[in-house]
């Protein structure tokens, strides 16, 4: 061997022992069975295995995705003071602009809203500075520091949620990405992440005010011009022909004219007659000492009560209503089941806020209470909490008191006696896994601020299960026909062209090990993009070679001829690719990063083998003496 | 072996016909376009709802849309008949779209998979997690987003390959490559349209990757052409051109068919998920291939003409 090559050698051979020595937890990781790995889980040594493994994406393994973002319109309004209607239409003003233009920044459409009305910031912000510059500058800070918190609380609850290896990440400055892969139930998972786990208590009104303010609910919707229109049509069409619609029924849409026209036009029946008279307490079925509201009918009350006419009641006697987080099931006239969600009137201060929580456990409850077998969730307060627990049940005796989540009244219990200590218990759930969870919302604390879920994707574990079998055998017979083809395209040359192939594969994953990059399925396709690339680059060397041969030259000067040719060719060529890959790494969310790195690293790698490796190994061919032809 | 000998073949020659050919497929995938109002969108774009279910059985599309024409979910009541309701893959897979609603219950992609689940009972997987391959909802706001930054990508990019190609070579190959590049992805856009597949984020990248392969292709004709100028003063500029083609040919078919084949592979076996990315690709090579020596170079040769008129 030619001795100016040692050093080549030696060089290609460290590069293949750290190729090697990089992959080889993620073969091995490939290789453990289930039980292997749950033993070296119990021994800690898992993690740092999978440290150095290629992961594999949502895609590939099943998974949720989920993008959550910071409601900056109501974080403002929270850290407002003395709002009143001037701030309240701004706020309302900068929601409806997000919704025509959602990319626009809250802040920006705030301040610019708050120039127009001429909004004295000051007046509800007088913490945050005295212009509204500086108000709005320090909401600014505010908000990233609420994102930050929200970071953090929510990695908490996913952590005590039990997911194996979750990524929790901000994105910008209102976004947090979540993955849980292998987790397929996104009702739990969603209510995990997006509660915003604001625990408050609530006195219920009174049933004399309950029943005052619906008999007004009912004369301000029966005065109504839009509603008495919808009745009187609805009367006419009836006695005008016999339609299908002759049940006497009025639908919800008719009455608040529901443009979406998805959501269809059946959703809520009444009787007629009971409807003109009555038309919010038709709506309504008496369960005892509570208001019910058939599941059916919820859209429609929820319509009702968001109209302004009737929040101005509610407004007048200091209450607000709110449902029950889940419906129960009533046996009905005719021997049906209806299920009935609970409407309370609330007193609209909170008593007592979930902040005084110190302790939240889920349980059974105990034998003998009411709550007997049933999941519970038992609260244990500070004692500033305790103290103020003790006041508000002690001067309400008789009186229900409502434990309200996420604005969902859990329970409405009624108030025996004081309660001194602190202790408290929430029923009302499911399952004892949603007892769990509400349990580990409450620990984790409030966010302060509610997010919304913008974006959400499951892949089920047999769509990816079919896409790594298909990528993988995909990735194998393309493979196989490039090899063979080179080999009997280019003979001995293009066997060490196939060497090079799979040497760049292997770099590759390497490389992608070592930066604990995702494998997705774009990758997979970015990988075999790759494949197309390094070959290319040979086939560009090849055919210079062949040239360079058929002018006659030896094979050494055919070889050293065809290399520093096709050289700039292949540099032009790649850089190009490459500009596009970093461009599509820039511009990439998830699954195109995952493409545009494997393609990146590919480009990279296989031009690093073509001009070097392979050259090496031709050299160490063609410096034999009597080397008189190249098998190419 | 050798499948191209030395070749002769007048590739300038053909150019104006080539331009027709061109022109011809570009304006009807531009037609198509105009009808259909624009690109057919994914919701990664738009917002929206997918669901992707796996039933044990042959489903009939038919049946699927009738049960989704009365969805009830929390007391609204839904008609997705009307939407796109067609098979994932395979019989036994179906997949239902549905547009982005303003108020839409919470965890509406869920729902919508109770509602296909409960109804058809008979022909269920026992585990509901067997029975969702996928689903996803994305809010306009995300779409709107990534539009704006699909956008930013491909100016950026162009932008970028632009300034290189013009300092490596001359600003009019770099015109040359752009408009060849610009030809390719109008023409896998067309067939898109034309086909009514949609674009989604995937196909994004798989656009952005027939650049790349093009730009391949142009370059390493062009670098010929550069470096058979240098060496031949009394030739015509179309006939270094056409010399150049006829010597790179080989290299062009050998990759362009390598890279077909791999891309054919990913087409047959690689799956439902990256079916479509593949044919943006296999779409990409060929014309890729084509457009290099048909679009990129006869506008090198024009803008060298009216540069010496």
């Amino acid at each position: 061997m030619n001795s100016k090559l040692t050093p080549r050698f030696l060089i290609i051979g460290l590069v293949l022992t750290w190729a090697i020595w990089a992959i080889w937890p993620t073969i091995q990781y490939q290789g453990l069975s289930d039980v292997e790995l749950e033993s070296l889980r119990e021994e800690g040594k898992l993690e740092q295995l999978e440290s150095r493994t290629i992961k594999q994406g949502l895609d590939l393994k099943g998974g949720m995705y989920i993008v959550l973002e910071v409601d900056i319109p109501t974080l403002l309004e929270n850290l407002a003071e003395n709002m009143d209607g001037k701030f309240n239409q701004s706020v309302s003003s900068v929601r409806d602009q997000l919704r025509v233009s959602p990319e626009a920044d809250s802040f920006n459409l705030f301040s610019n809203v708050a120039n127009e009305k001429n909004l004295k910031l000051s007046r509800y912000y007088f913490d945050y500075g005295s212009s509204n510059e500086e108000i709005l500058s320090a909401l600014g800070e505010e908000a990233e520091d609420a994102i930050n918190r929200v970071l953090e609380i929510l990695q908490n609850r996913v952590d005590q949620f039990g997911v194996a290896e979750p990524t929790i990440q901000k994105q910008g400055n209102q976004r947090i990405i979540v993955e849980l892969a292998g987790v397929q139930d996104s009702e739990r998972a969603r209510a995990l992440l997006e509660s915003t786990a604001l625990l408050e208590f609530y006195i219920v009104k009174d049933v004399t005010t309950t029943n005052e303010l619906m008999i007004k609910i009912d004369q301000v919707l029966k005065g109504d011009e839009s509603i008495a229109a919808v009745t009187k049509e609805i009367a006419t069409q009836t006695s005008d022909e016999t339609s299908t619609e002759d049940d006497g029924t009025v639908s919800v849409s008719d009455l608040f004219g529901e443009s979406d026209d998805a959501a269809a036009t059946d959703s809520a029946f009444v009787g007629q007659d009971i409807f003109a008279e009555r038309p919010f307490s038709a709506m309504l079925r008496d369960l005892g000492n509570t208001i019910g509201v058939p599941a059916k009918n919820v859209y429609a009350v929820r319509k009702m009560l968001e109209t302004p006419e009737v929040q101005d009641k509610m407004a007048s006697v200091g209450g607000a209503f709110l449902f029950s987080h889940k419906p129960q099931d009533y046996p009905t006239v005719d021997g049906d089941v209806e299920s009935i969600y609970s409407l309370y009137l609330l007193e609209d201060q909170a008593e007592l806020t979930g902040g005084v929580v110190e302790e939240a456990k889920a349980n059974l409850g105990p034998q003998g209470s009411t709550s007997a077998g049933q999941p519970i969730v038992n609260l244990s307060m500070n004692s500033d909490g305790a103290r103020k627990w003790a006041i508000v049940t002690g001067s309400n005796v008789g009186r229900q008191v409502a434990i309200v989540l996420d604005n969902k009244v859990h329970m409405a219990p009624n108030i025996r006696e004081k309660i001194a200590g602190g202790g408290t218990l929430i029923e009302g759930f499911a399952s004892i896994d949603e007892a769990k969870d509400i349990a580990i919302v409450l620990r984790a604390g409030a966010l302060p601020a509610p997010v919304d879920i913008i974006e959400e994707r499951t892949v089920g574990p047999s769509l990816g299960a079919d896409s790594v079998r298909r990528g993988t055998q995909s990735v194998m017979i393309g493979l196989a026909i490039v090899l063979v083809f080179m080999l009997v395209y280019y003979r001995i040359s293009g066997s060490i062209a196939d060497f090079a192939l799979i040497w760049n594969i292997v770099m590759v994953l390497a490389v992608l090990a070592s930066l604990q990059a995702t494998l997705t399925l774009p990758g997979i396709a970015g990988l075999i993009l790759t494949v197309g690339m390094s070959i290319d680059a040979n086939v560009i060397i090849f055919e210079r070679i062949r040239e360079e041969l058929r002018k006659g030259k030896t094979p050494k000067a055919a070889v050293d001829g065809g290399y520093d040719r096709a050289l700039t060719t292949i540099i032009d060529a790649n850089v190009t690719t490459l500009i596009a890959s970093l461009v599509l790494w820039q511009f990439g969310t998830g699954p195109i990063k995952g493409f545009a790195t494997v393609l990146f690293w590919g480009i990279l790698i296989s031009m690093f083998t073509a001009i070097f490796v392979t050259r090496t190994i031709f050299n160490s061919f063609t410096s034999r003496k009597g080397m008189t032809k190249l098998s190419i | 072996m050798r499948i191209i000998k030395e070749t002769h073949i007048d590739f300038m020659r053909q150019r104006k016909l080539a331009l027709i050919l061109s022109a011809v497929v570009i304006l009807s995938g531009i037609g198509s376009l105009v009808v259909n109002g624009g690109p057919k969108l994914s919701i990664d774009f738009k917002g929206g709802t997918l669901v992707s279910v796996q039933y044990t059985g042959a489903m009939n599309v038919e049946n699927v849309r009738s049960a989704l024409s009365d969805v009830n979910v929390d007391g609204q009541t839904f008609d997705f008949s009307r939407e796109e309701i067609k098979h994932f893959g395979s019989d036994d897979a179906v997949l239902v779209r549905v547009p982005h609603i303003e108020g839409a219950p919470e965890n509406f992609a869920q729902k919508i998979v109770d509602h296909l689940y409960a109804a058809f009972p008979g022909s269920v997987p026992e585990s509901k997690t067997d029975f969702i391959l996928g689903k996803g909802t994305v809010t306009p706001k995300i779409g709107s987003e990534l539009s704006g930054k699909a956008v930013m990508a491909i100016i950026s990019a162009l932008g970028l390959i632009l300034l290189y190609i013009s300092v490596r070579f001359e600003f009019r190959f770099a015109l040359g490559a752009i408009a060849a590049l610009t030809h390719d992805v109008l023409i896998t856009l067309g067939i898109f349209s034309l086909f009514g597949y949609e674009i989604s984020l995937p196909i994004i990248a798989a656009f952005l990757t027939i650049v790349g392969y093009s730009l391949n292709d142009t370059i390493v004709i062009f670098d010929r052409i550069r470096e058979n100028i240098k060496s031949s003063k009394r030739e015509s500029y179309v006939g270094v051109v056409n010399r150049s083609m006829n010597e790179s040919l080989s290299r062009t078919i050998v990759t362009s068919l390598t890279t077909f084949m791999v891309v054919l592979v990913l087409w047959l076996f690689g799956g439902e998920v990256i079916h479509n990315f593949a044919l943006a690709m296999i779409i990409g090579v060929i014309v890729g291939t084509y457009s290099s020596i048909y679009i990129a170079s006869p506008i090198v040769i024009h803008l060298h003409e009216n540069a010496n008129k």
